[in-house]
């Protein structure tokens, strides 16, 4: 493949994963935003698969490979899992409007856009716009984290953060050294099931959701 | 001027597109029948309602003005006309200046003010609540196709629509950009929206407090009602149409004798059936949204619009 179709495909995934992090923004009910997710999941393995075919670097087979069987299928199932165990209510419970946050993701997506085009001579060496997708997708999962009430969907907002750094990370560096994807990786795992636990016991012992511990007084 | 459209062939396209516009709406009828297990009436339906309200006499509100008989003429006219400026068989800027695609959007924005104005005239209670939602919905549906044609007009350099369909050449959808994909996601989420289908609106009921387009038509009768349907029929294959000019303009290779037209004409129906089935699906696998969640839902395709844009832009 040639730099240019290389450049070329990583822009049009770079704009499915603006879609799809819209779709987690505006998502009303749980098991979209996990769809999103998982949806975004498989098309940052898409990206690792074309990378790796255009630079020849076979670690980021070995990457893709692992994104898609982790980040696109276990991690969703296990939420899919934990929202069927809880029995929580479906709809996303949001601190500001959907709308607001819709409006919010805008302008994020601008801001990034902005910025990186001032870093001028840095930009010209990524590949296509993965760098501002990439900045815009970690913000903007760093927004819905932000801005939801119950602890699934800021999960759903933490792997879609941590997905745009992975994305910005692939593509600024042509693949980086598979250990450390890895630990990454194993990261995100370990976080999810400690996120997993903790919502589930703290929810059969105090039935309590995350919205509800800004009343505790110390 | 030179343009590929001489204005025989306009003229054409745009009777074409308002004889074939029932046939789109029958067709979808008939595939939401199916979906739902129903034998479903045949896609022939809409063109014997049509027969039947242009035999019938027509009854007027006693509080509607002498402006109410006028407006179903009008709106059918205004949708004709939008109908002219898509190209259908033949890509390619027409031969003599007629509008671009900023004159098309504005007609049918055109249409849709008369229609909510004639509901407000006759001063009923249903044709004035429809009418305000109506207005509601329209100035989140009108920026969203107009970005979505920006987005499009920014690569051509134009915003003719035969000029815009033919600069994106044969190979459509391996040229795709990044914008692109973010424009078709907004126009896939709107196009619900602009031709009055759920989740937006319920283009079956007329009964019932969701409705949008149908609550205007209520004081309608007869030719004056079938009027006004032909122009939804219309409104609906336009916007097809346009959606199709700006993603998927096959056709524009197909020379110029006999054989390119009805290739070109082949390939439009292709890509109507396609919309079609989706808009179809839609239909069959969604709820109609609170009228209080549209706008959260058509911010999805603001939003995706506005991207495209700045994708475009920045």
């Amino acid at each position: 493949m040639s730099a240019e179709t290389v450049h070329t495909v990583i822009d049009d995934i770079g704009s499915l994963l603006l879609f799809t992090m819209i779709l987690i923004v505006a998502a009303g009910q749980i098991y979209r935003a996990i769809y999103a997710v998982a949806a975004q999941s498989l098309l940052i393995a898409i990206a690792a698969a074309v990378l790796a075919r255009a630079t020849g670097n076979g670690d980021l087979w070995v990457i893709a490979a692992i994104t898609l069987a982790v980040k696109a299928i276990v991690l969703p199932w296990v939420l899919h899992l934990v929202v069927q165990r809880m029995n929580v209510r479906r709809e996303v419970e949001p601190v500001i409007p959907i709308a607001a946050t819709l409006a919010l993701a805008v302008l994020i997506v601008v801001v990034s856009f902005q910025l990186s085009a001032s870093l001028g001579p840095v930009r010209q060496a990524i590949t296509g716009n993965a760098l501002p997708v990439g900045i815009a997708l970690t913000l903007t999962g760093v927004l819905v984290m932000a801005t939801r009430k119950t602890a699934l969907t800021q999960m759903v907002g933490l792997f879609a953060s941590e997905n745009g750094i992975f994305f910005t990370a692939m593509a600024v560096t042509q693949g980086m050294p598979l250990i450390i994807e890895i630990g990454v990786i194993l990261d995100v795992i370990l976080a999810a099931l400690v996120m997993t636990i903790l919502v589930l016991r703290v929810r059969s012992t105090v039935d309590a959701d995350i919205a509800d511990l800004d009343r505790l007084r110390g | 001027m030179t343009g590929s459209r001489p204005l025989a062939l306009v003229l054409v396209e745009m009777i074409l597109l308002v004889l074939l516009g029932p046939l789109v709406t029958g067709a979808i009828q008939k595939m939401k029948a199916r979906l739902q297990c129903r034998q479903g009436a045949g896609v022939l339906q809409p063109y014997r309602d049509l027969a039947k309200l242009f035999r019938k006499g027509t009854v007027q509100a006693d509080t509607a003005s002498g402006l109410f008989p006028l407006i179903p003429v009008l709106v059918l006219a205004a949708t004709v006309a939008a109908g002219a400026l898509v190209p259908v068989v033949r890509m390619g800027p027409p031969a003599f200046p007629l509008g671009d695609a900023l004159m098309l959007l504005g007609l049918l924005a055109l249409a849709r003010f008369l229609t909510a104005v004639g509901a407000l005239d006759a001063g009923g209670a249903f044709g004035g609540m429809g009418a305000s939602r109506e207005m509601t919905v329209a100035p989140l549906v009108e920026p969203v196709l107009m970005m979505v044609v920006f987005s499009t007009a920014v690569v051509a350099g134009t915003t003719e629509l035969g000029a815009l369909a033919s600069s994106r050449g044969a190979s459509w959808l391996l040229a795709w950009g990044a914008a692109d994909f973010l424009g078709f996601a907004a126009m896939l989420v709107v196009l619900p929206a602009e031709t009055g289908r759920i989740p937006v609106d319920n283009p079956d009921t007329h009964l019932e407090l969701t409705m949008l387009h149908e609550g205007m038509l209520l004081e309608h009768s007869g030719p004056g009602l079938g009027c006004m349907l032909l122009a939804s029929h219309t409104r609906q294959i336009v916007t097809l149409g346009l959606v199709s000019a700006l993603f998927f303009p096959a056709g524009p290779w197909g020379g110029a004798g006999a054989a390119g037209l009805l290739f070109g004409a082949g390939s439009f129906a292709a890509k109507v059936l396609v919309l079609a089935i989706y808009l179809a699906l839609v239909e069959s696998s969604y709820a109609k949204l609170r009228l209080f969640r549209v706008p959260q839902y058509l911010g999805v395709g603001f939003v995706c619009a506005f991207m495209a844009l700045a994708l475009r832009i920045l």
